[in-house]
């Protein structure tokens, strides 16, 4: 079959242009920057140095970021899997009286996530938010400071990360086979014995996963640690972003950056080889769906119930209050006492009318729509060639095309910085830094892999031989594509533009290092309302933000995701995105697990 | 018609078919016949031009079309899943290859309804979309959509597979009545042997890329080449040399003891004995009697051969298990083979045999 190989892919005009201009893309967006961040760091004067090792040896602030980012990322690693095993198996394994409502609203990180989740927790429990000024005046000696630092920000990001859990675990759970736990109880193990001895040893290869996702997920922490940690707790990408904004410490920064996507390989590394060898699959010809269990002591079951409803506040109780409060008036936000009479639709008024308000929620959705388009748009035949060819020159594209999956966004950030921030031949000579296109850049890059993963999992899906029927036909390759191949990937391309949106509207992490200083996207003007940067109205503000961003990711995942769980009928919806089917040729590292698409909705606070 | 010569095609290091010769006549309904991963796919998709062989050619009408692309070698081909495209309604599906000619919007539909109406698909069904169809009748469109061009060649690629035993059964002769009425010179691959027998002028019998027999379905079932397709076709028991021995001690008939010897279901009865004829009765021992309605599949132990019998029910005797009786077997009805390599010995007289 050589039309799939080298020559076969050379010989077609077509591929050629799309190669060169990919070529061009990942060279000069994906390849050099990081390449620079490397050189930036060792080769500052054009010879080795270990100048900026040094610097960072000497500084003490940078040492103490470091130290605490790894102790975030262990701690979060512990804590994590504490609630979010918890909260799955109370959703998912045992009889708990109301599990569907416990389930919603464990999910609500799902639509709440980010630099929008942190500063929700800061309005709510910092120390001028709604809960803490209300508990100042029942216990008056108390700190109102009190949800700061180590403390705050592992507890912020513990319950933004159970997501992982939400998903993966979840679904691991879902997949064991009941016969299993049926034959354990036949051979009189007890419920905690069947948990611990067959559920549990099942889910481990998904948990040492998610384990590592949420280690990453706390090493590189940022809007958590920025708006919740204070003075006192200050993390690696949060000294990074410091450094890169002062150009005689940014080989600091770079090293940083550095040493972050080398923890981060090492890490993706680690998955991905526990990923190969450790998932267990049900050996049973005919599997039978798990049934939920009981808990036979009725003191454990009490207390188990108690735990699940505390831990639902927790979660539910700053969406419920900032929706609420975004319908308050200024003093009742002051205060945090909260009048049913005197809600008001001012506040979206404001925020909907404003020019100052509506600004950065237009920029945002402009980013975020041009992006996803751009994406999705360059990604399409991108996709379809990476699929249809399968040799080195294909696999070495696929790799590169997943860079930023396996860097850390600061590191990104900073080698597109650094890399055009003068005239630069790879961009036909042009100054990127400062310019609003930087930030487009890098939103389309850090969406490649994903994109590309759903996509070639889209085309993937679809048959080889319908192809093949159009190709005994005489239809040739392009008209292949566009009548038969577009039509049935177009709607998952839509749904992939949707998520992929969806994902960059509030985000935090990019913009902050290569925003345009006047075209400010929404996430930081959140980050500076959690400041107190524009008073009381930037906080009535942000609770509007987060509210409208709550219902449109709400209603982009029930119209991606609703449909599936509602039989085939309604045909004009957005089809569910297809499942990311394993990449045939090169085992990516740092590949996601099943369900990723689902995370991309909310990312996690960093 | 086609020709293959000497055809090998590899993937890799493995070779999935070595060395490949075939003929297939104009007009014929020729099969390609054999388990799963035999090669009678790739064969087939060889033929197509989807593959490339490593070695040999593949001739249409003695014109070589090896390196030619599928859409220049005039076949049609309808795909095990059908490959209709979903996006499109039953009428865009057929007219596909012909708006690919650029033929002319009336002359197209002209076309279509006419393919349509002879694999008896409705106007009304022309405008579904192909998801709204049963299996049959996509596989109408299928085929439709295939003829529409006029192909020289039809192809099927186990077109039937994906139905159920009844609906099968049905357009196993639509399709073999279309092959009839349109005269056009068919390759059909399947693994079922019924399909096979049922619907072929020809068949050949694949085993690990080489072809073990190529003949009509009577040659391939009554002269089995090879042991392989002794026991692929039909239903056979294999033979103890003592049984041998004692058939060839009671009937006086040369068999080979040292061959591998067997016997198909149909071919052996029970008491009493048939009229005329030169069978000859072994004693035996009923092991076992399943009824299946018109008949009545046996097992009995015969000079250490487990003998499996289809016995036609007459509403006559019953044979319980354990119960002694007598079979009885014509020695021109025993299949032998080198124990080597597998070769059929001999030809046996079928004129000499009972029917």
């Amino acid at each position: 079959m050589s039309g799939t190989g080298v020559r076969g892919m050379v010989r077609s005009p077509f591929v050629l242009i799309v190669g060169a201009v990919l070529t061009w893309f990942i060279a000069a967006f994906l390849v050099w920057p990081n390449i620079n961040v490397l050189i930036a760091t060792f080769f500052p004067d054009g010879s080795f140095s270990g100048r900026a090792a040094e610097k960072l040896f000497s500084s003490q602030r940078a040492m103490k970021a470091l130290g605490n980012s790894f102790l975030l990322a262990v701690a979060l690693s512990i804590t994590v899997n504490v609630v979010g095993v918890f909260i799955v198996l109370v959703t998912h394994y045992f009889r708990i009286k109301g599990s569907r409502i416990l389930f919603l609203g464990y999910a609500s990180t799902f639509i709440y996530g980010g630099i929008v989740l942190a500063a929700g927790y800061k309005f709510i429990y910092g120390d001028k938010g709604i809960v803490t000024s209300l508990m100042v005046k029942v216990f008056p000696g108390m700190d109102p400071g009190w949800f700061s630092g180590f403390f705050a920000v592992l507890v912020v990001m513990t319950f933004a990360t159970t997501t992982n859990h939400m998903l993966f675990v979840a679904n691991a759970l879902k997949g064991i086979d009941y016969q299993t736990i049926e034959a354990a109880r036949n051979l009189g193990a007890s419920t905690w014995t069947i948990l611990r001895r067959i559920v549990l040893p099942m889910l481990k290869p998904t948990l040492f996963a998610v384990t590592i996702l949420s280690f990453l997920t706390g090493l590189g922490a940022l809007s958590a640690p920025q708006v919740l940690g204070g003075r006192d707790f200050q993390t690696i990408t949060p000294m990074i972003l410091t450094f890169t904004n002062s150009p005689t410490s940014r080989d600091l920064a770079a090293l940083l950056a550095v040493i972050l996507g080398l923890a981060t390989i090492l890490m993706l590394a680690v998955m991905s080889r526990l990923e190969k060898g450790g998932t267990y699959f049900s050996v049973s010809k005919v599997s039978s769906a798990l049934q939920k269990q009981d808990i036979t002591s009725p003191v454990a079951n009490a207390v188990v119930h108690a735990v699940a409803y505390l831990l639902f506040a927790v979660y539910t109780l700053p969406v419920v209050l900032i929706v609420l409060y975004s319908f308050a008036d200024g003093a009742a936000i002051q205060t945090g006492q909260l009048a049913f009479g005197s809600l008001t639709l001012e506040n979206y008024q404001r925020v909907l009318t404003q020019p100052s308000g509506l600004r950065p929620f237009i920029v945002s959705v402009v980013y975020s729509a041009l992006a996803a388009v751009i994406a999705v748009g360059g990604l399409l035949f991108v996709a379809r060639l990476l699929q249809k060819y399968k040799n080195w020159v294909a696999s070495v594209f696929e790799y590169l095309l997943h860079i930023p999956w396996i860097l850390p966004s600061a590191l990104l950030a900073l080698g597109l910085i650094i890399s055009y921030d003068h005239p630069n031949p790879l961009v036909g000579g042009a100054v990127l830094t400062g310019t609003t296109v930087i930030l487009l850049i890098a939103f389309v890059t850090v969406k490649i892999p994903f994109t590309l993963r759903m996509l070639k999992a889209s085309f993937a899906s679809v048959n080889s031989s319908l192809e093949e029927a159009a190709a005994i036909m005489g239809a040739k390759t392009l008209y292949v594509f566009r009548r038969v191949l577009l039509p049935l990937v177009l709607p998952a391309a839509a749904a992939i533009t949707a998520l992929n949106f969806n994902s960059l509207l509030d985000d935090y992490d990019t913009a902050i290092f290569l925003a345009h200083p006047l075209v400010q996207p929404l996430g930081l003007v959140i980050k500076a309302n959690t400041d107190g940067a524009e008073g009381v109205d930037g906080v009535a503000n942000t609770f509007v933000y987060t509210v409208l961003l709550m219902v449109i990711t709400g209603v982009t995942m029930y119209l991606v995701y609703g449909r599936s769980s509602r039989g085939k009928s309604k045909k004009k919806r957005l089809p569910a995105v297809p499942p990311a089917a394993p990449v045939p040729g090169p085992g990516l590292p740092g590949a996601p697990l099943a369900g990723e698409e689902a995370a991309q909705t909310a990312a996690p606070v960093r | 018609m086609i020709r293959l010569d000497n055809i090998e095609v590899s993937f890799g290091d493995f070779t999935a078919v070595p060395n490949l010769d075939l003929d297939v006549r104009p007009g014929e309904f020729f099969t390609l016949l054999g388990p799963s991963g035999c090669g009678k796919t790739t064969a087939l998709r060889t033929l197509a031009g989807f593959i490339q062989p490593s070695k040999g050619t593949v001739r249409v009408d003695g014109k070589d079309v090896t390196r030619l692309p599928s859409d220049k070698r005039q076949v049609g081909m309808v795909f095990q899943n059908y490959a209709l495209f979903p996006s499109m309604s039953v009428w865009e599906n057929i007219a596909f290859g012909l708006r690919v000619r650029k033929e002319k919007p009336a002359d197209s539909d002209h076309l279509v309804r006419d393919i349509a109406r002879r694999v008896e698909l409705s106007d009304e069904q022309l405008s579904k979309n192909v998801a709204e169809l049963s299996g049959g009748q996509q596989q109408r469109v299928a085929v439709a959509r295939a003829l529409v061009l006029r192909p020289k060649i039809l192809l099927l690629d186990e077109p039937l597979s994906n139905l159920d035993a009844k609906l099968r059964h049905q357009l196993r002769q639509q399709l073999k009545d279309l092959q009839s009425e349109f005269g056009i010179t068919t390759v059909y691959v399947t693994h079922d042997q019924d399909e096979a027998l049922a619907m072929s002028d020809r068949v050949a019998v694949f085993n690990k890329g080489v072809v073990e027999q190529v003949g009509t379905p009577q040659e391939i079932y009554d002269r089995s080449a090879t042991e392989f397709v002794c026991n692929f076709i039909g239903d056979s028991s294999q033979l103890t040399p003592e049984f041998v021995a004692e058939l060839n001690r009671l009937s006086g008939a040369g068999l080979d003891t040292d061959a591998k010897s067997y016997l198909r279901v149909e071919k052996a009865s029970l008491t009493p004995a048939p009229e005329g004829g030169p069978a000859v009765g072994l004693p035996c021992t009923v092991v076992s009697r399943t009824y299946h309605g018109l008949h009545s599949r046996y097992v009995v132990r015969s000079h250490g051969a487990h003998l499996r019998l289809l016995v036609k029910e007459d509403g006559g005797t019953h044979h319980e298990p354990g119960t002694e009786t007598t079979v009885y077997v014509q020695p021109a009805h025993v299949l032998q083979y080198h124990p080597d390599t597998g070769a059929a010995l001999q030809q046996r007289d079928q004129a000499a045999v009972l029917p």
